[in-house]
């Protein structure tokens, strides 16, 4: 009993040891590095999975439609590997070497389908640029087993014609929309309709996930925030009550005053030149 | 003493008298002096935001990718400044789309809360409240008298959940429009604030504009 409790703790602490070996990995990073924010989306249905970087456990069963991160990674090439859970590197069931990493960016890699239902990597370089006051960005990736889709919101399409693995995005205004996604040129509703809240100045990043023929078609979403503007100016008064510092006739008042002042020293100077 | 010399001396006297008047009103012109102006910069200064932990935490965070939802805001619905007899309804506003500006209330005697930032809930960040110092058409508005507000006066913000938080004033400064920096009071990270913003200084009667903005800082008290 003792024993196997002992036993259960050491493998425990083991699993964790790798974990934090593999951030450690990641965090261990030079101050004078560009690193980039990287995240990692599962959207491969039905497949928990251990992730591996460089040869080291990052993730411990990762589900599907889970968002992890963002970790910061020093720019380079990396090895990800994908296994079943508790499986070695070895047995990897899905893997991408020398994947570049560059400077500075954020970025997002996405395991999940192709069009034709293979499992892949993809990774996509978020945009993180300031979005305008009262905006919110919306980005949408196309990472499922299916055919070409419209996105629409409020029944309109926004993005058309989008495919397997690409990305539409667009600065919108933030707030509610009713959001679904067609077969392109269709009104076949493959996904939703959701409410999507876009909030203002974060990027709402949502991942078509899934299967058509399995029917297991799904979203994931990511939020990047941080990304708002001020607004232009606080324009708070016209009626200019409270004005304060000095108008035209101060000028024209001290203008006059320096005047006098020379004219009457230049008069006061002359007089007592003549009277000598 | 000749006719030519009384001249002379009369005109030094007007002229002495007219620049003695035109520093006297232009020292009564003066605004009253920023106060606090560090510390309204310090508080600006960025809380690391709960994401941060992925660097020093044993674990990489992971979140369920679920559609975001709307958080709970708490929006400020009424306001009290006893030190300057205001007391004033609070709008949720945004932009102005045509000027990309702060909308402010076109009613003078409310206030504005720029929605799109924090709420009264945020635990950073600084919350916006704007409001017009007089109108051509309305007279004086509510923040005619922002400007008198002096480190340690005390307010109240009244939230939706009918919540009384007490905040006390930390800083008092003026800005030229073009100057403001916008970024700092409009800021979701630091540590929580509330910021009070209306217009001031110079006023030009043919562009019916202010030069500057006052703006007031207030931590919870």
């Amino acid at each position: 009993m003792q024993l196997s409790y002992f036993r259960r703790v050491a493998a425990g602490g083991a699993v964790a040891a790798l974990a934090f070996a593999g951030v450690g990995a990641f965090t261990a990073t030079p101050a004078y590095a560009a690193t980039s924010k990287v995240s990692v989306v599962h959207g491969i249905p039905d497949t928990p999975v251990d992730v591996y970087v460089n040869g080291k456990k990052t993730l411990d069963n990762f589900k599907p439609g889970d968002v992890a991160g963002p970790l910061n990674l020093e720019e380079g090439d990396y090895d990800i590997a994908l296994t079943k859970p508790g499986e070695p590197v070895g047995s990897a069931i899905l893997k991408v070497d020398n994947a570049a990493v560059p400077g500075g960016a954020n970025i997002s890699i996405a395991a999940h389908l192709d069009a034709a239902g293979q499992p892949k990597i993809t990774p996509f370089v978020n945009d993180v640029s300031k979005v305008d006051a009262g905006k919110a960005r919306l980005i949408v990736r196309h990472t499922a087993a299916a055919p070409e889709v419209d996105v629409r919101a409020g029944g309109t399409p926004v993005f058309k014609n989008l495919t397997n693995p690409n990305e539409a995005k667009g600065d919108v205004d933030a707030g509610k929309v009713k959001a679904d996604v067609v077969l392109a040129g269709t009104d076949t509703v493959a996904i939703g309709p959701a409410d999507l809240n876009l909030k203002e100045g974060t990027a709402t990043i949502v991942y078509a996930i899934g299967s058509a023929e399995g029917k297991t078609l799904d979203v994931v979403a990511q939020t990047i925030t941080g990304l708002h503007s001020a607004p232009g100016g606080v324009p708070s008064g016209d009626g200019g009550q409270a004005g304060t510092g000095v108008n035209t006739w101060w000028y024209v008042l001290t203008g006059a005053g320096v005047l006098l002042l020379l004219g009457g020293g230049v008069r006061m100077a002359t007089a007592r030149t003549g009277r000598k | 003493m000749t006719v030519r010399n009384r001249g002379a001396l009369a005109a030094l006297a007007a002229g002495v008298a007219a620049l003695t008047v035109a520093t006297l009103v232009a020292c009564g012109s003066q605004p009253a002096e920023d106060v606090g102006a560090d510390e309204a910069a310090n508080l600006a200064t960025a809380t690391p935001a709960p994401s941060a932990g992925a660097t020093d935490g044993p674990a990489v965070p992971v979140t369920a990718g679920e559609l975001p939802a709307g958080a709970e805001i708490v929006p400020p619905v009424r306001l009290a400044i006893p030190a300057i007899d205001v007391t004033a309804t609070i709008n949720a506003v945004g932009i102005n789309k045509r000027t990309n500006e702060f909308e402010v209330p076109p009613s003078v005697d409310k206030i504005g809360w720029y929605r799109y930032g924090p709420g009264l809930e945020a635990e950073a960040g600084s919350v916006v409240v704007a409001g017009h110092v007089d109108s051509a058409q309305q007279g004086k508005g509510a923040f005619f008298r922002l400007r008198e507000l002096d480190q340690g006066d005390t307010l109240t913000a009244t939230g939706s959940d009918g919540k009384v938080r007490k905040y006390r004033v930390v800083a008092r400064e003026e800005y030229d429009k073009t100057k403001i920096p916008l970024d700092r009071y409009f800021a979701r990270d630091g540590k929580p604030r509330l910021t009070l913003i209306t217009c001031g200084g110079p006023f030009d009667a043919k562009a019916r504009k202010y030069r500057d903005n006052i703006v007031v800082t207030a931590v919870p008290a």
